[in-house]
């Protein structure tokens, strides 16, 4: 089985750590916006990690269905964007059921860091695990960002 | 300049104008960041006797040099300005993540003057500077205001607000970001005074250290030698609160009823030891905290069910715990809770309140004077009402929202004996009589009695601390040099925006090594100390400007007087000698005169015009 990034959002401080270092790993800068997960601090009981799920849970709201280009293609369980075939639509920002497709010039999202994913290191509490996926835990972000529309 | 977004963002709400002013390397070597930017910022542009409500008064608010990168509890914003309770330069630190939210939004500091004819929000959105009108704001807790506001603007903004005490210009009122607060000194009364309801930011432009590669190796490094520690394992549990039982029993400093006493006998509740185990449902961080000391505390069920808080931090346990006599954790959680909600500093709201049960206690007061029985035995009720009573300025709790020197003017008869304060600030959950190195730190403390300004009740507790060993808290002896040094080591931590609680980790080496990835910037131990001391010397020549100097520095008479009655510290005091030798033995290692005023060759020596 592939491991994926599995949130935990009873564990989650809400302390952005690790969106922090997302970025910084992959962009050698510090922005939510280029970070591939988002940590969100809705109210006093409320923090949670937004991750990519890589296909195990979004259903009809995949970005790899939704590209018209077909520019975004599940390889062996990993979600990837083939940066020469993206158009910069933003279909798939749209769709994105988590909220944690990017957009610059072109579409970009996580890449589990090669297999050692940065989020996981850096979270002190355990909130973000590299593991089995766990559809359950999805479902509980999923109901968590739906109270925020 | 790398690391820093490089402007500052002025706002004048009379006018309804916003301007950005640049600021250089030469500026942030002199001031650093955070606490460094918002004291320059109140230092040059409130003018001599401005009254702190009107609209002269300028506030500031600046994120912490690292706020906005991952340095483990690194994330902290300054707020500053002239304070209502203390009329001294006051800045008040919080883990909001407010702070690093302006700086995505392309600013290293706010500056807030003048006043808006009526309720106004101020919402800064990247490059655009809207002040919005908050008549439906007004009035609105510190709950309701932010989810007002982020249901306007989009989950992701960042809010600052005041409750309804800021409003009410209550001298206690603070500023709420994330239920972390600015606690101290009343700047929720200066938002109010300004009819400032909030601060409303998105920022989503790139923060570039200078080298990244070198600021991730260092946070991942850092966070993973905290998180071995055991102090992770104990904060991470139990909170702030961890050593009250051992401060409580073992060395005998936590004071009581209004520090009639220094060990709270009925403190089995208050404990986190007790509570964390049965209320505590998530830990909760401040932004950039890896180490998370803050707890979700619910009540489920009984008189108190349905509260829910960050928190019940150690000085809570003790202001409207033990200092109230209040024994009830339930109790204690309900009035933080109210505290928050109405939005009042909970150290000065329980002083204030124990202040008025010592009166009660001692007949100076009456029950039908404050209408109701606020009493010892009767805390658990009381307490959390009376809170609320002075979020709102009704009934009694109009006096007791003034703070303990105010009510005493007010009340008279010889209540100022009780009056437990230095400068008009009313004291963190140290007793300095046990501690005398602290207490001079509460008199140094340019905003007034404060555990944080020097800190330096964590060297005298343990005995050691980073260049000292063999600390005797009951001694006198070379304490001046200390807390200056050590005030001035605090300043570098309120600029660059780290925890207190790292002090022990984060030394100076460390401090240098994070900075120079963030910015590029080198400094030496004493370059660093020496913005410090710069810092603390503008606060302290700002409040000489006010016309406060050593005689209004002193300590109160109880800690003068009142010998601690019981416990492991049995018997101890800090007599008018101790005192007076400590405050000289402290001005000449400043360079400051007797009298408690930086010297024109010191201020020329640091650079501060």
């Amino acid at each position: 089985m592939v491991k994926m990034l599995v949130p935990y959002p009873d564990k989650c401080t809400g302390c952005r750590f690790c969106e922090m270092a997302c970025s910084l790993y992959h962009e050698g800068k510090v922005n939510h916006g280029s970070a591939r997960l988002q940590v969100h601090r809705r109210d006093v009981r409320t923090d949670f990690p937004a991750v990519c799920t890589h296909c195990v849970s979004c259903g009809e709201e995949c970005c790899v269905l939704h590209c018209p280009v077909e520019a975004i293609k599940n390889e062996d369980g990993i979600v990837r964007v083939e940066e020469s075939e993206c158009t910069a639509c933003g279909t798939c920002v749209e769709v994105c059921p988590f909220g944690v497709m990017r957009m610059e010039d072109v579409a970009f999202k996580c890449d589990l860091c090669g297999g050692d994913p940065t989020c996981v290191k850096f979270c002190p509490m355990g909130a973000i695990k590299y593991e089995e996926p766990k559809p359950e835990q999805y479902e509980l972000v999923r109901n968590l960002l739906k109270e925020e529309e | 300049m790398k690391g820093y977004a490089g402007r500052i963002l002025k706002v004048d709400l009379s006018t309804g104008k916003s301007s950005i002013k640049t600021i250089d390397e030469k500026y942030a070597r002199k001031y650093l960041g955070g606490q460094g930017f918002a004291v320059e910022i109140v230092y040059h542009n409130v003018p001599e006797g401005a009254d702190a409500l009107s609209p002269e008064n300028v506030l500031a608010m600046a994120p912490g040099l690292f706020a906005g990168y991952p340095v483990p509890t690194g994330g902290k914003t300054a707020f500053a300005g002239k304070s209502p309770a203390t009329n001294t330069l006051a800045e008040s630190i919080m883990g909001g993540s407010i702070g690093a939210e302006l700086r995505h939004a392309g600013y290293d500091a706010l500056e807030v003057h003048g006043k808006a004819e009526k309720p106004v929000y101020l919402f800064i959105n990247d490059d655009e500077v809207e002040v919005n009108e908050a008549d439906d704001l007004w009035g609105k807790d510190t709950r309701v205001t932010p989810e007002t506001l982020k249901k306007r603007h989009g989950w992701d903004v960042k809010v600052a607000c005041i409750g309804v005490a800021g409003e009410k210009l209550v001298r206690m009122a603070c500023i709420d970001c994330d239920d972390r607060q600015s606690g101290r000194a009343g700047l929720g009364a200066v938002m109010g005074s300004k009819n400032l309801k909030a601060v409303v930011v998105r920022g989503t432009k790139d923060l570039e250290p200078a080298d990244p590669g070198a600021l991730l190796e260092i946070a991942l490094r850092y966070q993973k030698i905290m998180e071995a520690a055991p102090s992770f394992i104990e904060d991470t549990k139990y909170g702030t609160g961890e050593f009250l039982g051992w401060i409580n029993k073992e060395k005998g400093v936590f004071p009581t009823r209004n520090w009639q006493e220094s060990v709270f006998k009925e403190r089995e509740q208050i404990d986190p030891y007790y509570w964390a185990t049965r209320y505590v449902t998530k830990n909760k961080a401040c932004f950039a905290c890896t180490k998370p000391c803050g707890k979700l505390f619910e009540v489920k069920d009984g008189k108190f069910a349905g509260v829910v808080i960050d928190g019940l931090e150690y000085e809570t346990l003790y202001s409207l715990g033990s200092s109230c006599g209040n024994a009830s954790i339930e109790s204690v959680a309900r009035a933080n809770e109210v505290c928050d909600l109405v939005g009042i500093d909970t150290i000065s709201a329980g002083v204030t309140i124990g202040f008025a049960m010592e009166l009660i206690q001692r007949g100076i007061l009456t029950e039908q004077e404050v209408g109701m029985k606020l009493t010892w035995d009767n805390a658990a009720d009381a307490v959390p009402k009376m809170c609320e009573m002075m979020g709102n300025r009704e009934g009694f709790g109009d006096v007791l929202s003034e703070g303990v020197k105010r009510a005493s003017e007010k009340i008279g008869r010889g209540s100022a004996r009780y009056a437990i304060h230095t400068k008009g600030m009313e004291p963190p959950a140290y007793d300095v009589r046990g501690m005398k190195g602290h207490g001079l730190s509460f008199m140094t403390s340019t905003r007034g009695a404060c555990h944080l300004r020097a800190g330096f009740y964590a060297p005298e507790l343990v005995g050691k601390f980073w260049r000292w060993e063999g600390i005797d808290r009951f001694s006198t002896e070379g304490k001046g040099e200390k807390v200056a040094t050590m005030e001035n080591f605090m300043c570098v931590y309120d600029s660059i925006g780290l925890c207190k609680f790292s002090r022990g980790f984060f030394l100076i080496d460390k401090l240098r090594e994070v900075i120079k990835a963030i910015t590029g910037l080198e400094f030496t131990e004493d370059e660093l100390l020496r913005t410090g001391e710069r810092i603390h010397t503008m606060k302290g020549n700002f409040n000489v400007l006010q016309g406060i100097t050593r005689k209004d520095w002193l300590l109160p008479p109880r800690i003068l007087e009142d010998p601690i009655p019981d416990g492991p510290s049995k018997g101890s005091k800090i007599s008018v000698e101790e005192m007076n030798r400590m405050l000289d033995d402290y001005m000449t290692f400043r360079k400051w005169t007797a009298d408690g005023v930086p010297t024109p060759e010191k201020l020329k020596e640091l650079e501060i015009a």
